[in-house]
């Protein structure tokens, strides 16, 4: 069976319209906007600020509302009657992803509105945004798939919202303890490293290696997450 | 006559524990196959098996002359439905807009959830938010679901275990109608009645094995003593012989017009389980 939008469209439509009157889940997105008010308020930001409020963003919109979105489902035995309708995995997380990828984005641009955050090229932070995104929905479905109600998922993605919103912090702490070197790589550190270059006038050449670890980690958990569906799929 | 579903020496084994062990059967087409057993008994676990849900540990099921397993794949998903007893909806949108997710996941027109809400009697609740629906309501909403895309084959695991009678009555009635128009049912029940009322065969399971399958009727019959009892007047039972030797007391009670009521011993399908196994359908 070849790939269907149209059913694609009627999972982000669905979800759309329930997650409109789920007031946990709305409420949730109003955190990283918080901080970007506080922040605001300061005289200047560093580049590091800025990416905290923005993968806070990812951290709790990619990953705790996505997670929350498919613990859900899971929880109402709902996500067992879309795997037995013919809605390929592709179809049910491309739908599900979908309204989740638009709120990350609204929040990113609504919470670089409020600190004033203009990157010197537009177009290479976006695809850098974009790339992450696909990252951290990624980990929010597999944290969703790993849970087993909404509850479950919201207390296991606390440490992940901890790691990758605030690790940009905790660089800091390399030099002294350099077991936390892994930190480095992290896709949210690199994104920040990466908009560093951009802001001193990088182009597409000089970046394309901070790039390419986020996509490998994107990909990364992905394909995780589809080997964990397909081993649910025929678990019982 | 086409068998949809044939399992052969089907096993499934979770750790040390058999849940099913050397399972044989057929369904034909367009009939209503019964699979009865108390909790625990591995109906779920054969559902499961034949819908792509799970492996077998060994054996075949084939449904449509495919290994079950295929079953999983989505271009075959079309061809069956799933009724459980914890199936979901999504409890903050209306009845209509679940629906229409399925219509759309199933690619049929929107036109047709009026007919299905029809046959489950919730034409007037159609905006209904689901939350807000009773548990007969929400069965029969899981029910109208299974029936959007007219599938082949419906899988029922114990579709009314929460159920009032008047709503169970409802899905029986929907049941048998959808069975008229051709959809062959296979039905897992604990329930006796529910059993003897819409299943043209049914098979009795038994810690994973099938101890007896049969017609309703003929195991009633199998199983049946040989006298009928006769109710009279005065209050008495009596139990005569039902051939020959037993007709010339039932002539005289009729004659002395002593008789209230006179029907044949014939076990409920209950009896029989229980004569069988030692254990209830609970």
């Amino acid at each position: 069976m070849t790939f269907s939008m149209k059913r694609m469209y009627a999972i982000f439509l669905k979800d759309l319209k329930d997650l409109s009157k789920n007031m946990f889940i709305t409420s949730s997105m109003l955190m990283p906007l918080l901080i970007a008010v506080l922040y605001s308020r300061m005289d200047e930001l560093s580049i590091d600020m800025i990416y905290l409020v923005i993968n806070l963003s990812f951290s709790t919109i990619g990953v705790f509302v996505q997670s929350a979105i498919i613990a859900e489902e899971k929880e109402k035995n709902t996500l067992r009657g879309l795997m037995l309708s013919p809605a390929t995995i592709l179809e049910i997380f491309g739908g599900k992803s979908l309204v989740t990828f638009l709120l990350t984005l609204l929040t990113i641009i609504l919470s670089a509105r409020l600190i004033d955050y203009e990157p010197s090229s537009i177009s290479l932070i976006a695809i850098a945004l974009i790339i992450s995104s696909v990252f951290y929905i990624g980990l929010g479905t597999l944290m969703g798939l790993l849970t087993k109600s909404v509850v479950e998922a919201s207390v296991i993605t606390l440490p992940i919202i901890f790691l990758f919103g605030f690790s940009t912090l905790l660089q800091t702490l390399i030099n002294t303890y350099p077991i936390l070197s892994f930190i480095e790589y992290l896709p949210n550190v690199q994104l920040a490293e990466l908009a560093k270059e951009v802001q001193l006038g990088a182009g597409i050449e000089d970046i394309w290696g901070y790039l390419a670890i986020i996509l490998v980690w994107g990909i990364g958990i992905w394909l995780l997450t589809t080997w964990f569906y397909k081993k649910k799929e025929t678990a019982g | 006559m086409e068998h949809i579903i044939q399992v052969k020496s089907l096993a499934k084994i979770y750790g040390n524990q058999a849940a099913l062990e050397d399972v044989n059967f057929t369904v034909e087409k367009g009939k209503t196959f019964g699979f009865l057993g108390p909790s625990g008994a591995g109906k779920t676990t054969t559902i499961k098996i034949l819908t792509g849900q799970l492996l077998q540990t060994s054996g075949e099921a084939t449904v449509f002359g495919k290994p079950a397993s295929s079953l999983n794949k989505p271009q075959y998903r079309r061809e069956f439905g799933v009724i459980t007893d914890n199936s979901g909806l999504y409890s903050r949108l209306s009845i209509e807009d679940n629906l229409n997710l399925y219509c759309q996941l199933y690619q049929v027109s929107t036109k047709r959830i009026g007919e299905v809400l029809e046959m489950v009697s919730l034409s007037e609740e159609r905006k209904k938010q689901v939350a807000k629906l009773s548990k007969g309501m929400f069965q029969r909403v899981i029910l109208a679901r299974a029936l959007l895309h007219k599938p082949a084959l419906l899988f029922l695991d114990e579709p009314t275990s929460a159920l009032d009678p008047a709503n169970s009555a409802l899905i029986h009635q929907g049941l048998r109608e959808l069975n008229k128009e051709g959809t062959t049912i296979f039905l897992t029940t604990h329930d006796m009645n529910e059993a003897e009322n819409i299943c043209d065969r049914v098979a009795f399971l038994h810690q994973g094995r099938i101890q007896l399958l049969d017609q309703p009727k003929k195991l009633r019959r199998q199983f049946a003593e040989a006298s009928v009892c006769i109710e009279l007047k005065d209050g008495r039972e009596i139990n005569v012989p039902a051939g020959p030797e037993g007709a010339k007391d039932i002539y005289d009670y009729f004659a002395s017009d002593q008789v209230v009521s006179i029907h044949s011993n014939e076990p409920t399908l209950g009896d029989i389980f229980v004569e069988l196994t030692g254990r209830k359908l609970v």
